[in-house]
């Protein structure tokens, strides 16, 4: 679920409805973009190198 | 008894945001072609409504700060939004109808710059569908 950032779209922290954007002809994206709300996606993880390098 | 509408507080949303503050002037044309239908035998010309090809033309003030008119408008060049036109703040209603232009396109977004001038921005969005929210 992504949340409000920009106080010109909702109330800022609360959830927003993408489905229901996308069904209103919203352009999600564009206000991802533009930086009016922002994507629930969990971070990536660092990558961790778990083979050990050779030593001479 | 005849009215007028003297408009202080129109509000204008593009793409959900809130856009008012920064918006001078709002056109929403409302367009269907005209497509004759007159016929032997007939002495007048006779038309039939086609495809509806609407508008909405505004004039933005251009602000480069962040959620304001640069950051509505830059992703929308060449995609489709919606835009939301109402005489007034407050509920849609019959009185005051939210004007809605659903899936119409942006192509251009071009800025004013002008020495000593505010910069500004009159975009245009074609197409979409038309509807009249009352509620």
């Amino acid at each position: 679920m992504a949340k409000i950032i920009s106080p010109r779209l909702g109330t800022p922290g609360d959830d927003f409805d993408e489905a229901a954007a996308l069904e209103a002809g919203i352009n999600v994206q564009a206000l991802i973009d533009g930086g009016f709300i922002s994507t629930s996606k969990a971070a990536k993880s660092a990558k961790t190198n778990s083979e050990q390098e050779e030593t001479r | 008894m005849a009215t007028s509408t003297i408009l202080s507080n129109p509000t204008v949303t593009v793409n959900a945001i809130d856009m008012s503050d920064q918006c001078t002037s709002a056109v929403f044309h409302i367009n269907y072609a005209q497509l004759t239908a007159t016929a032997f035998g007939d002495v007048d010309n006779k038309y039939v409504k086609g495809l509806g090809d609407h508008s909405v033309d505004l004039e933005f003030y251009m602000s480069f700060a962040a959620s304001e008119t640069w950051a509505t408008l830059k992703s929308l060049v060449g995609t489709t939004t919606t835009v939301v036109v109402k005489p007034a703040s407050g509920a849609a209603s019959a009185t005051n109808p939210g004007l809605t232009l659903t899936g119409c396109f942006l192509a251009e977004l071009p800025t004013n710059f002008a020495l000593g001038e505010l910069s500004t921005a009159t975009i245009s969005f074609t197409g979409g569908v038309y509807s009249e929210a009352t509620s």
